[in-house]
């Protein structure tokens, strides 16, 4: 009978076949995927810490979960690796740490394409869940950029025009390389690019860090869901870039 | 034309049928029925027909206010600080801080009615507090006075601390633009370690009349 598998991070490549091969359900972790108050979670890891790291946690409260794979090397972060700790004192499942340091360059046409922002960011989350290699797609004309990891809450993302190149994380997370530091550390300076990084995570000091380096770029954080400050922030930053931002998002 | 700008505690309005001067009226005493032509600030989308956002309002009024191809301009609200850098006369780069620099200017006034203090008659003291958000900032004051410092001295250094944050929020540049109104404070103006060019606190209503004559121009 086919189990539930969590993931949190990107598991190797290796590990992903083999669920696919039990045929296992895979759940990823990283997104909410149950509908209860962040702040359930308080009772075991900190409210000032990482939103998709608390939402791992408070997934697993809630889920019925056979096994549960996340990584811990360079692909993720130290957080994770505590929060490991944690997953495995609380859940009576398997909890198996992984070192994701796959090198096979997958690609990234998504990050790269004419589509929806959102859309792009779901189709590179779900892409983790496969082994599969991608179809081709033609790159865009970019506009602007948008470097970091997937965010906690998509809402803002639909600020951008579908014409936005991913860079960052994302990038190495289409490309099935998670800990490819070079990879992550690309950007175009040409384009007007802002800098993501979930606040409390410790990506935001490379996300400044090259925001600095960039000649047109802001750094953003955004904690749980993104308020009124951060998306009118990335507004001012598009319209002042000369790009009309998108008005069909949530808020 | 009304044109306003909604911050946290003030309301700064202009009708631009009219030769009087914008007024300032407290955000709490503006009428729930008042609605604006054009706006920007933090209610602008409830009380307005029309509104832009807040940093697309204090960059142009910074390009109409500032005749430099290259300059700093901070803007020091009761909430938020933003500032905006601009390179041959194109935006170069901005930041917004809304969230860990948040409630400076409502604290520095919230200090002054508490304590009874006039800021123009505080000397800028030499060291200031490492702070790093209006709240957080106020146990510095109250331990400082557990410690024996006066409270207009913790106040002082509160203040330094407050704009040595924005200093460096900013970017540290050797001169600024100063918008908002923390530009009437004489000990947070004084406080910055650069060149600071008060511009007072109709910066972002200029930018909502550039914006309007923007377009009247482009229908």
């Amino acid at each position: 009978m086919p189990g539930q598998v969590g993931i949190v991070g990107v598991p190797p490549l290796v590990i992903i076949e083999e669920i696919q091969r039990r045929g296992d359900l895979i759940i990823d972790l990283d997104e909410p995927q149950v509908q209860a108050p962040m702040d359930l979670s308080a009772s075991r890891i900190p409210r000032v810490y990482c939103a998709i790291l608390r939402t791992v946690v408070l997934n697993c409260m809630h889920l019925r979960l056979d096994r549960l794979y996340i990584d811990v090397g360079p692909g993720k972060c130290d957080c994770a690796l505590h929060v490991a700790e944690i997953l495995a004192d609380m859940l009576p499942i398997p909890v198996i740490r992984t070192r994701n340091q796959d090198t096979r360059s997958f690609g990234h046409p998504l990050c790269t394409a004419d589509m929806p922002l959102v859309e792009k960011f779901t189709r590179i989350t779900r892409g983790v869940q496969s082994a599969a290699p991608y179809p081709d797609l033609d790159a865009c004309q970019p506009v602007c950029g948008f470097w970091g990891v997937p965010p906690r809450d998509f809402s803002l993302l639909s600020l951008f025009p579908p014409t936005t190149h991913i860079f960052g994380w994302t990038r190495c997370m289409e490309n099935k390389t998670p800990a490819d530091l070079a990879l992550e550390q690309h950007f175009d300076p040409a384009i007007p690019t802002v800098f993501f990084s979930q606040s409390f995570c410790a990506k935001s000091a490379l996300a400044q860090h090259l925001a600095a380096k960039h000649p047109r770029a802001v750094a953003i954080d955004c904690d749980v869901t993104a308020g009124s400050s951060t998306r009118a922030k990335i507004e001012a930053f598009l319209e002042l870039s000369g790009i009309e931002p998108q008005r069909g998002g949530a808020d | 034309m009304l044109l306003a700008d909604f911050g946290t505690s003030y309301c700064k309005i202009v009708d631009t049928t009219s030769d009087r001067a914008p007024r300032i009226m407290a955000t709490r005493e503006l009428q729930r029925s008042f609605c604006a032509d054009l706006a920007t600030g933090h209610n602008a989308a409830r009380r307005s027909k029309k509104s832009i956002n807040e940093l697309t309002a204090l960059a142009r009024g910074g390009r109409r206010l500032i005749n430099r191809g290259d300059f700093v301009l901070l803007d020091c609200g009761s909430r938020d600080i933003k500032f905006i850098r601009f390179e041959d006369g194109e935006v170069a780069d901005m930041g917004w801080n809304a969230e860990c620099g948040a409630s400076m200017g409502f604290t520095i006034e919230l200090l002054a009615a508490y304590y009874r203090l006039d800021y123009s008659a505080i000397p800028v003291p030499e060291t200031g507090f490492s702070i790093t958000c209006g709240v957080l900032g106020m146990s510095h004051i109250f331990d400082s006075v557990v410690m024996g410092a006066s409270e207009t001295e913790a106040v002082a250094k509160f203040v330094r601390g407050i704009a040595l944050n924005a200093y460096r929020f900013a970017r540290e540049p050797k001169e600024l633009y100063l918008s908002g109104g923390l530009c009437d404070n004489p000990l947070f103006v004084a406080s910055f370690p650069c060149q600071v060019n008060p511009l007072g606190r109709f910066v972002l209503l200029e930018g909502l009349q550039t914006t309007l004559e923007k377009n009247c121009l482009d229908p």
